[in-house]
């Protein structure tokens, strides 16, 4: 039995509020209620009050199934990462025991290898709103980017620039600096930035004038560092034996 | 399985496009999303990090990853197989994006970083409230 939770439905930021929608949780069907799509969470709850919430970083993917030989109902589907919460790892573990899992439901509980998932389906008696579910969750999980993204240079430098609220905001003051009264009030920051910004702009302009992907110029500075290969060297048929996987 | 997108429906990429497309823009630029965000229109595989695999039509691809398909089959860590007419792929959750066999790679990422560079000078330029010489180039938006 999945344990649901006596939690409160959101009040804000609500995108999407689908009534009469069950929700099948791994194969397990835990009743009609109501799914509401919020900015920060996703939660459903059946009439008694009782239900449960998804965090968006937690969703892997969400999909609207119409192929009713997966799943015999037109359903919104979600896949979680991992399962709900500790005290339902028991269960699920017992459950999968017993489950088949030949529903369609891909019950994973016991498996140890990573990327234990759960599978949740929310069918509405409503099918044309599934769209709508799904869109509303796109826009939800758009807000929650991945705070453990590896790639650093996410963080930009300098304040971020709204055009609309400058305009809006200062009606006096001009919007923008010309080129000239601009480079003078760059900070250093920005200075880098600027020429960080122009180089890049210069090199993917340069290379529009060189074959794709052949580089026809001088060498760049950032290449020269004693690991290029001079094609000159390499004799015919030298890498023949090589183990090539394509 | 095909759907007809009503007129009616939002196309959930734009209202995030209008909230993050300064910041987002950035981002791109900065990394190979840029490449998967040439791939809209293209049907390719997705490889999800559990195993697990998504071939579709890319609908959208933003500046974290999140891909937009359509029309997908997807293949579960079992090999079992369903059709989903549209899916929403979290950024965090993909391991590999197939690049089509035709694609041309450097022509993709050149196009489309001009693509961004067009869209900050129309923005910077105030909608055509304000005018600046071609020579004269305004202040790029993040300084």
């Amino acid at each position: 039995m999945v344990v649901l939770k006596n939690l409160h439905p959101p009040t804000e930021g609500v995108r999407l509020e689908q009534a009469e929608t069950t929700a099948v949780m791994d194969g397990q069907r835990l009743g009609c209620g109501t799914l509401f799509v919020a900015e920060t969470r996703l939660s459903w709850f059946d009439g008694s009050g009782m239900g449960f919430s998804l965090e968006y970083p937690t969703i892997g993917l969400h999909a609207i199934s119409r192929d009713v030989s997966a799943f015999p109902q037109e359903h919104l589907y979600v896949m979680v990462n991992g399962k709900l919460s500790d005290e339902n790892e028991a269960e699920m573990a017992e459950k999968a025991a017993d489950d088949d899992g030949d529903d369609g439901s891909g019950s994973d509980g016991g498996d140890d290898e990573e990327g234990v998932i759960t599978e949740i389906r929310f069918v509405p008696s409503d099918k044309a709103s599934l769209e709508s579910m799904f869109s509303a969750m796109c826009e939800c999980q758009a807000l929650h980017p991945d705070p453990e993204d590896e790639d650093s240079d996410n963080d930009f430098e300098g304040e971020e620039y709204d055009v609309e609220e400058a305009e809006h905001g200062h009606v006096n003051i001009p919007t923008f600096y010309t080129c000239d009264e601009g480079l003078s009030s760059l900070t250093q920051e920005g200075q880098a930035t600027l020429e960080r910004l122009e180089g890049m702009l210069a090199e993917s302009v340069a290379q529009q004038y060189h074959m794709a992907g052949v580089r026809t110029g001088e060498t760049k500075p950032e290449f020269e560092d004693g690991m290029e290969v001079d094609a000159e060297a390499t004799e015919a048929g030298q890498f023949e034996d090589a183990d090539v996987d394509h | 399985m095909e759907s007809e997108r009503g007129e009616s429906l939002p196309s959930s990429s734009n209202p995030v496009e209008v909230v993050n497309s300064i910041r987002e823009r950035t981002i791109a630029e900065n990394s190979m999303v840029v490449l998967l965000q040439g791939l809209h229109g293209e049907v390719t595989t997705v490889d999800l990090r559990n195993e697990s695999t998504a071939r579709g039509r890319v609908v959208n691809v933003d500046a974290f990853m999140n891909i937009r398909l359509e029309e997908v089959v997807y293949r579960d860590r079992r090999g079992r197989l369903t059709q989903l007419q549209d899916m929403f792929i979290t950024g965090r959750n993909v391991r590999y994006v197939h690049i089509p066999d035709h694609m041309d790679i450097m022509k993709t990422i050149q196009s489309q970083l001009a693509k961004i560079h067009r869209v900050r000078n129309f923005a910077s330029q105030g909608g055509g409230r304000k005018e600046f010489k071609k020579t004269k180039r305004p202040l790029p938006l993040l300084l």
